[in-house]
């Protein structure tokens, strides 16, 4: 859902996109510069599961439902992210 | 833009995810298989840390980066195309969701190139290497969903042409709009932990 | 029944019955024969038995899917028949054909049943479950092929709904896929990679289609549930199928040759092939609990119920447990396959078999709506019987496969087939015993038909 209009005008969903987009970049550029190691890596993941996370809250709109059914994105993301940690964790 | 953007049409449970709760099944089995995948990935890359950390170089982060933009981009669109028929705009609606296709049209190009690279310049197979084995499973399954997605966004794009949607009935739009998150939502994963993670 | 056509579906179920208790009585033979080796040596053969054992299971399911079909399409499609004469001939040549394939296995030596039905024009024999014949394997194309045509002709004439295309769907892929069994490669590889093509697709792909579409049938008429809400939960469970089943064969190509990407593949999707099995279970006791009415027939709702829960039990997690490839590399072949084999049949599609004949053999019978309580009690004492029967089956052949497994294969000194062999006899025994009680149980079933005939049926609720 995008819903009113809020600071500067845009909506809600606009603000997400636009830091969806900024994160992207930071990744990449995690990638170009070569960095590596657990601690880079587990920050680069928790990255990617905010923003799974932000994709399910406000453009899948599951923010809004109550119930169960507001859950099933952010456990997909917290469990497998919790395995993944635990696999580069273990790797390292 | 008035109040009634906000305003879930008339009959909607609020316990209920946007859509048909068909698809919702269908998204929590293939998040579930990709879950399942990216698990398999990360563990298997404990035994094998060298070969991943070598063979990811290989990979063009300059095009998963123009890959992960567009699909953020159209995921956004299409909550533009939601946003419009909600607001019994399907015209805009129609702009909005072919903008998403084209989105997904670029992923899919950039997507052919790399797999040009990869397959046809470097040889590589699936019985190249593990790492290789799960770069080219996890995206190629990843691109069947992209298309797939994207026959669906079509298919909604024609019939909100066709003024089948209205603010008061849109489901097919949620419904389409929810499958194109999971795509997206699965990419965003998929990208930082084969292309970039080390 | 509510047309006249409907009453072919009776040859087919009275034909499966009795092929299902040849099935059986085969299969006693070669239980007694794995500790008796020369029970019945030469005479009945441990190979021969084995081939009449299959081979009966796979034409008695074959008829009861067809008995189905011709007694659910004319009610759903809520017009007749487009041609009982066929279905009534094709019957005949069918079990006939069928028959004959059988006394040839039994008469003759394999070899020369080869050269008489002249196998070696278009070579098909000698591969397990596909024994037969090519002559018999052309027939059963024929037969399909016009069944296909029956039944596709009253769908095309009369109303399509969900519960008919699924079944249509399902029954052509099984004539699509069986002619795979045409396909018989020299190179060895290929050959197992295609024989998968007619049975991996068979039973966990189109047959589950099949199973839904005659569970969602026998749900809609004994519980009274909304058709829309039912054929909704048909259409995510087929595609739930669908998505992992086909990917899923890749589990049955880990050690015959393949590249090693299918040792993923296989694990991954196979892995949640249990899914559409566990939907049905919770599918079947959510439409009964929100049932709209009290069908007189208690026995067929049991089948229902019990059909999906022993195929999520016996496909579902039995497969589960031997379904990942590091696992399945020291289970391949082994007693563990037989105890998921025999779970998983009869709890998928024996039972949805008996399922719609319960459901269906008292109206083509002439009953209003079911049978008498005193044949319905018999009934459902057989149900248990068999039931439980199997369960116990199941759990001794997984006890001896445990234990074979262990010792051929992960033990220190790891130790010959047939040394181990002598070592799990016991189980093989109680086994036995188990098949027996599963007989009794069958007897019981078929007793059921006979008893309380002139009883007067139990009063519909409604």
């Amino acid at each position: 859902m995008s819903g009113k209009k809020t600071t500067l005008g845009l909506r809600p969903c606009t603000w997400v996109y636009l830091f969806l987009m900024t994160f992207t970049f930071v990744t990449f550029l995690v990638g170009q510069m070569g960095l590596s190691g657990l601690t880079v890596s587990l920050l680069i993941l928790l990255l990617a599961l905010i923003k799974g996370e932000l994709v399910g809250y406000y453009f899948m709109g599951l923010g809004r439902v109550k119930g169960l059914w507001h859950w099933p994105v952010f456990i997909w993301l917290f469990i497998p992210g919790i395995l993944i940690g635990t696999a580069f964790y273990l790797a390292s | 833009m008035t109040a009634s953007t906000q305003a879930i049409p008339a009959g909607t449970d609020p316990r209920r995810p946007p859509g048909d709760l068909a698809i919702w099944i269908f998204i929590l089995a293939e998040l579930g298989v990709f879950a399942v995948f990216f698990a398999a990935y990360a563990f298997t890359r404990m035994n094998h840390v060298e070969l991943f950390n070598q063979y990811q170089q290989h990979l063009d982060r300059r095009a998963a980066l123009i890959n992960t933009l567009a699909l953020i981009t159209s995921s956004y669109f299409v909550v533009r195309a939601v946003a419009a028929i909600r607001e019994d705009n399907p015209r805009h609606c129609v702009n909005w969701l072919l903008a998403a296709v084209s989105m997904g049209l670029v992923f899919v190009v950039v997507k052919l190139g790399e797999y040009h690279h990869h397959f046809v310049v470097e040889g590589v197979n699936l019985s190249t290497n593990t790492f290789y084995m799960f770069y080219i499973s996890l995206t190629f399954f990843h691109f069947m969903h992209v298309i797939m997605g994207m026959v669906i966004l079509s298919a909604v794009a024609v019939m909100a042409k066709k003024g089948k949607y209205s603010a008061r009935e849109h489901t097919g739009v949620e419904t389409g709009a929810s499958y194109w998150h999971m795509v997206d939502l699965v990419w965003l994963i998929l990208f930082p932990l084969v292309y970039v993670m080390r | 029944m509510t047309y006249k056509s409907q009453s072919v579906a009776k040859l087919y179920f009275i034909a499966a019955i009795a092929l299902f208790v040849a099935q059986i009585l085969f299969g006693l033979i070669m239980g007694l024969q794995y500790v008796m080796g020369d029970f019945l040596f030469p005479a009945i053969p441990f190979n021969v038995a084995r081939m009449v054992h299959t081979n009966a299971l796979i034409v008695w399911l074959l008829m009861a899917f067809m008995g189905a079909a011709y007694y659910l399409v004319p009610e759903e499609a809520e017009t007749e028949l487009f041609a009982p004469w066929l279905a009534t001939l094709m019957f005949w040549i069918f079990l006939l054909a069928a028959g004959a394939t059988v006394a040839g296995y039994l008469l003759l030596s394999y070899s020369d049943l080869a050269d008489l039905t002249m196998n070696e024009m278009l070579p098909t024999m000698g591969r397990e479950f596909l024994e037969q014949p090519t002559i018999t394997k052309l027939g059963i194309v024929v037969v399909a092929l016009a069944f296909l045509f029956n039944i596709g002709m009253t769908i095309l004439k009369g109303r399509k709904t969900v519960v008919n295309l699924v079944l249509l769907l399902g029954l052509t892929g099984l004539a699509v896929f069986f002619l795979f069994s045409f396909y018989n490669p020299t190179n060895v590889v290929l050959d197992k990679f295609y024989w998968w093509w007619v049975v991996h697709l068979w039973v966990e792909g189109v047959w589950e289609l099949i199973l839904g579409a005659i569970l969602a049938f026998v749900l809609i008429k004994v519980t009274g549930v909304d058709r829309e809400v039912i054929e909704k939960w048909l259409y995510i469970i087929i595609a739930m199928t669908l998505i992992t089943g086909i990917i899923g064969t890749g589990h049955h190509y880990y050690w015959i040759g393949t590249p090693e990407y299918w040792q993923w593949w296989g694990s991954i999707f196979s892995a949640m092939e249990p899914i559409p099995f566990f939907m049905m279970t919770v599918f079947a006791f959510n439409m009964v609990n929100k049932r709209r009415r009290e069908h007189p027939n208690k026995a067929a709702t049991l089948w229902a119920l019990g059909t999906a829960v022993m195929a999520f039990l016996g496909a579902g997690v039995w497969g589960f447990l031997h379904t990942l490839s590091p696992v399945n590399y020291y289970t391949h072949g082994t007693q563990i396959t037989a105890a998921h084999g025999h779970m998983a049949f009869y709890g998928a599609y024996v039972m949805i078999s008996l399922t719609i004949i319960s459901y269906a053999m008292p109206l083509l019978r002439g009953r209003n709506a079911a049978n008498p309580a005193k044949s319905q009690t018999l009934e459902m004492w057989s149900f248990w019987l068999m039931t439980i029967s199997i369960v116990f089956i199941t759990l001794f052949l997984t006890g001896a496969g445990i234990l074979q497994v262990y010792l051929q294969r992960v033990a220190e000194n790891p130790q010959p087939f047939m040394a181990v062999q002598d070592q799990i006899g016991l189980f093989y025994w109680l086994r036995e015993i188990a098949g027996l009680i599963f007989l009794v149980g069958l007897v019981l079933y078929i007793a059921s038909f006979f008893v309380g005939q002139d009883e007067p049926e139990p009063a519909v609720a409604d």
